[in-house]
């Protein structure tokens, strides 16, 4: 008994020597491989999207951030043009989106691509609407559009940390390809990088930007959010531990009172026979 | 501890298997733990008593050593001594003589678990002494509890120990209930204060795993580098508020219960009356606190960020509550009605207990409501509606249960005079000190709060309640020095001086021997501990 | 028994969505404080209601029923099979009224705080150990130094009268709570999640914010004061502020 004691207090004073370090909201950097892009997560989560920017979409008409509100909504700074090389970002989404099965474009999401290129315009949206091949289903799901005032453009893309540059010789745009969760207000609720995640993550992430609105038959897609976790140091969304660890104690607590319970009875029920 | 020419033997009491004994040193275990807790608890008052700093030369200093006696206070009450005082002490004591039992279903287990109480107490008493002490609350809420300099260690090992003191005592006591009866003895005979422990260690055997492995994860976290609830590395701060109040919720019913339990005692007793609807108070009342203690826990994180749906879909069931113990309230103030009331001092506690109940269940409701909450959470007024509740209504019934129980415990009277005068300097003093407390924190005063140089006018309030608490403080040291003299220089008591009809006063020698009954107990199909009216 | 309990559930819903709709008929902002100020008395008066029946029942029958003789034992009824039942299911529906009541109001209550109106003004708050930082839409930003001498302390929050304020609040360290008195709001500030309140100064005046989650050493010491000021005062202010910034 001493010993153990002994060995109790030592570890106790041991374990109390141990420094620790903790760091959150850990930079991320974007896929192309600059600090450049470096998106700070810190100081742009929650920040509500211009809800009265005016937009002119793939028809022409005008519409306004505000017209999306009510559903989630998947953000994405883009270019249409193809000078040098096109805009991959909104083909990678596509890929994405098609593979994530209990959040439906349309019921559940919306999709609003927007332009960084003050060059862009309604023809040259619909050029690169035929190159990106939606399916007929998603058409009214994915708009894309460019600001009616391209001067705020600037304005607009630093207000959601995105940062972009036009590199002459190479004829083409550098940026981040992010996909950004809007929740139903417009608030930024996640940053979804397109080379590193996976339709798990981008499920998540559109279920998180539900904000906890959810039916009934979707209980399901709650509980397995609840088993998850954003990780800002990987970038992507990893197991809650903690609540597995908690739900196998509780466990153990049921079956401690079942099975002393029970165990006993069987104990006593041989005393008795014999 | 029978005759008096035995001669003291401590190693006797240490590796004792007699649950009397076990009981006993619960007892001294808790009160040591309380002892301790109060003086931080007068300290908490003087240091507030005036603006800026008084115990300390500087802010500093103040703001760390009153942050320690804030968490020594919470975690020594609530853990080493409500939980054991209560479901320790009085159920190991007492449970077995009213059911008739020899002992207890596994006696070394019993023994087992209070040497892991001691090993806990001196763990937690450690905790004060070394350099950098805890100063994370009795929550030890992470990030803060990580990343302090203090030592959370300790914390998580008193958890660790009490915890599993408690989990053995809880088996240990549902197999005695079950198994252990007199013959004759059916499930509706039952002592009030019997039902009231099962329950009660139902609650604590099934959620006290959730909280040693959140803090278990907090020790990790802390220690070795994992990331359980680290936000930069996809832990999640919120998690363990929440694995913690999802037991430390019920742990309040495991506290409010077994109090309960020994009210009913002693009122009935006082009474010489039946219990008001026996079958709605335990079926009812207190096995739908069980059921209800599991689904309520987020009314602490109101203020948390939980999703709005959660948070009032728990305000209507935290309001449930008041179904199973407005049912318990019933039955226990209408156990007056039509009695033959006597108010010797166990009684006294206990009728005080009845207003304490009142006045802590009753504030409760604003606090179950959310949006009152978003104001009164972690304000004085949160405050002095858990200590009204849990600490001095829990108190006062221990020390209802002391008294009661004193002649069966000492085979001695205590002494009246100096007992009622620490009675009423309790009971006043409390209420000097908490009522302020109300006040004020509806007007703001925050919770944990050493300096409150911005809410000068709340200065004379804190006064009275230090004033307040300084009562309480002479009417605690004569109260127990009242116990230790009268239990060594006490007038002798007759075998049952309350003439109870319960089986531990008429079956039972004062103090009862080993193997507790002189002869086998049986009862009769009409018997019941309270049936005066014959 | 059936249909008292239907009854009673559909006057709690009628209540609940009467209350709810008439909060919504009005055009004008609702303010939290206010509604908590209401939700408030209607509370205490509940509770003084029960309160004072078992307070006052306990104190007349410890009076009436004192032991007459040493030997005299209680008459406390025995209750029959259907009296115990009575006993117990009319004080549960009395209770479950009473919660529904009271949770009905405290649901549209509720509401007022979780509805922020469109025309609010933003500020960013960023708790740290141990202190506030408040950021405006335009960059902006402001605090408080507790130990700062005075006239250099800062200025807190300050905001113009009449307009609503949302805060984005979140923490660099650990977890910290935003509580207000003045406008009855609180909410949590944790590392790598964002939460929200807001409040409406309808009139000018000086109040404090203070940290309301256990956050360490200086704990008591991390508030700051929150002025609410004619706007035209705020727009002088805040351009001072920005002067003062871009002159480092």
């Amino acid at each position: 008994m001493r010993h153990i004691l002994a060995f109790f207090i030592g570890t106790i004073f041991i374990l109390g020597t141990v420094p620790v370090e903790a760091n959150y909201f850990r930079q991320r950097e974007s896929d192309v491989d600059s600090n450049v892009f470096r998106i700070l997560e810190k100081d742009f989560m929650g920040v509500q999207f211009d809800q009265d920017l005016e937009l002119i979409d793939q028809n022409g008409a005008q519409l306004k951030v505000g017209d999306f509100a009510g559903k989630p909504l998947v953000l994405v700074w883009s270019y249409y043009s193809c000078d040098g090389s096109c805009s991959a970002v909104n083909a990678e989404l596509k890929l994405l989106l098609e593979q994530v099965d209990r959040q439906t474009i349309g019921e559940n999401y919306r999709v609003l691509t927007l332009s960084f290129d003050k060059n862009d315009t309604v023809e040259t949206i619909k050029e690169f609407r035929s190159f990106l091949q939606l399916p007929p289903k998603w058409e009214k799901a994915w708009t894309f559009a460019v600001l009616k005032d391209p001067q705020k453009i600037e304005e607009m893309t630093k207000k959601t940390g995105f940062k972009f540059f036009w590199a002459p010789q190479d004829k083409t745009f550098y940026h981040p390809n992010v996909f950004i969760l809007l929740s139903p207000d417009g608030r930024i609720t996640r940053y979804i990088y397109a080379l590193t995640n996976n339709e798990k993550d981008m499920g998540l992430a559109l279920l998180e930007a539900r904000k906890g609105d959810f039916k009934v038959n979707e209980v399901i897609d709650f509980v397995v959010g609840l088993c998850y976790s954003y990780n800002y140091k990987e970038g992507r969304y990893t197991y809650n531990i903690p609540l597995y660890v908690g739900l196998g104690a509780l466990f153990i607590g049921l079956s401690l009172l079942f099975s002393s319970v029970l165990l006993f009875r069987k104990k006593k029920l041989k005393e008795g026979t014999q | 501890m029978s005759k008096k020419s035995e001669k003291f033997n401590l190693s006797e009491w240490i590796f004792t298997t007699d649950h009397k004994r076990i009981g006993v040193m619960y007892l001294i275990g808790s009160i040591a733990a309380f002892s301790v807790a109060g003086v931080m608890a007068i300290l908490i008052r003087i240091e507030q008593s005036s603006l800026g700093p008084t115990l300390a030369a500087d802010a500093m200093t103040a703001g760390q050593q009153y942050n320690q006696w804030l968490y020594f206070h919470g975690a020594a009450m609530i853990l080493a001594f409500l939980i054991p005082g209560l479901t320790g002490f009085a159920a190991n004591y007492f449970l077995p003589l009213m059911i008739g039992a020899a002992d207890v279903a596994f006696p070394r287990i019993n023994a087992l678990s209070v040497w892991l109480f001691w090993a806990g107490i001196i763990v937690a008493l450690l905790g004060f002494v070394i350099p950098d002490a805890p100063d994370i609350m009795w929550t030890g809420y992470p990030p803060y509890s990580i990343l302090t300099g203090g030592n959370t260690a300790f914390y998580v090992f008193t958890v660790h120990l009490l915890g599993f003191a408690s989990i053995l005592g809880a088996v240990n006591f549902l197999v005695t209930v079950i198994y252990m009866r007199a013959p004759g003895m059916g499930w509706n005979q039952l002592n009030m204060f019997v039902w009231s422990t099962v329950t009660a260690f139902v609650i604590q055997l099934v959620f006290v795993p959730v909280l040693a492995a959140a803090v278990t994860m907090l020790l990790f976290d802390k220690y070795l580098g994992t990331h359980f609830f680290d936000p930069s590395a996809g832990g999640d701060v919120l998690l363990y508020q929440n694995l913690f109040w999802f037991y430390s919720h019920p742990a309040v019913y495991v506290i409010l219960l077994p109090a309960l339990g020994i009210l009913y005692e002693v009122v009935a007793t006082f009474s010489k009356n039946r219990i008001f609807n026996y079958k709605a108070a335990v079926y009812g009342g207190m096995w739908g606190v069980v059921l209800i203690s599991g689904e309520v826990w987020v009314h602490h994180l109101y203020v948390s960020g939980m999703p709005d749906w959660i948070r009032i879909g728990q305000m209507i069931s935290t309001l449930l509550i008041s179904l199973p113990v407005g049912l318990l309230a019933i039955s226990l103030f209408g156990t007056l009605y039509k009695g033959a009331i006597t108010f010797e001092l166990p009684m006294k506690y206990a009728v005080s207990c009845l207003f304490l109940f009142l006045i802590g269940g009753l504030t409760g409701i604003p606090l179950a409501i959310t949006a009152l909450d978003l104001h009164l959470s972690d304000t004085s007024f949160i405050h002095a509606h858990f200590h009204y509740i849990m600490g001095i209504f829990a108190t006062f019934s221990v020390f209802a249960a002391v008294y009661y129980w004193f002649p069966k415990m000492t085979g001695k009277m205590y002494n009246d005079k100096w007992g009622t005068i620490g009675f009423w300097l309790n009971f006043i003093g409390v209420n000097v000190t908490f009522m302020p407390l109300f006040k004020i924190g509806v007007d703001g005063m925050p919770r944990r709060y050493w300096n409150y140089e911005m809410f000068p006018q709340f200065e004379t309030w804190h006064y009275i309640a230090m004033l307040g608490a300084l009562l309480v403080a002479s009417g605690m040291i004569i109260t127990i020095l009242n116990w230790i003299m009268s239990a060594m220089n006490g007038k002798k008591s007759v075998d049952n001086p309350w003439k109870s009809k319960s089986l531990e006063w008429t079956h039972t020698v004062n103090p009862p021997g080993p193997g507790n009954f002189l002869k086998d107990v049986k009862v009769a199909d009409d018997w019941t501990p309270y049936d005066y009216g014959k | 028994m059936k249909k008292m309990l239907t009854a009673l559930t559909w006057i709690g819903l009628i209540m609940s969505s009467a209350i709810a709709m008439a909060s919504d008929s009005a055009g004008v902002i609702k303010d939290p404080a206010e509604s908590w100020k209401h939700l408030w008395m209607e509370v205490m008066i509940d509770l003084y209601i029960m309160g004072g029946i078992f307070g006052a029942l306990a104190i007349y029958w410890l009076i009436k029923y004192r032991a007459k003789s040493p030997d005299a034992v209680g008459k406390g009824p025995k209750l029959t099979r259907s009296q115990r039942w009575a006993w117990a299911i009319v004080p549960c529906v009395l209770f479950l009224a009473d919660d529904l009541y009271l949770g009905a109001s405290g649901w549209s209550a509720w509401n007022v705080y979780r509805n922020v109106p469109e025309n609010a003004m933003e500020v960013k708050v960023t708790g740290r150990m141990w202190n506030w930082e408040f950021e405006y839409e335009d960059g902006t930003t402001s605090s408080y130094d507790v130990d700062g001498d005075e006239g250099e302390k800062g200025d807190g929050l300050v905001v113009p009268v009449g307009t609503p304020v949302v805060l984005r609040m979140t923490s660099e360290d650990v977890v910290h709570s935003f509580g207000i008195t003045e406008y009855r709001v609180k909410e949590d500030l944790m590392p790598g999640r964002i939460t929200y309140i807001w409040f409406y100064p309808k009139k000018e005046a000086e109040s404090w914010v203070t940290c309301t989650e256990f956050c360490g050493a200086n704990h008591s010491r991390m508030y700051a004061p929150i002025k609410a000021v004619p706007a035209a005062k705020y727009q002088e202010w805040i351009a001072k502020r920005a002067k003062e910034e871009a002159e480092g």
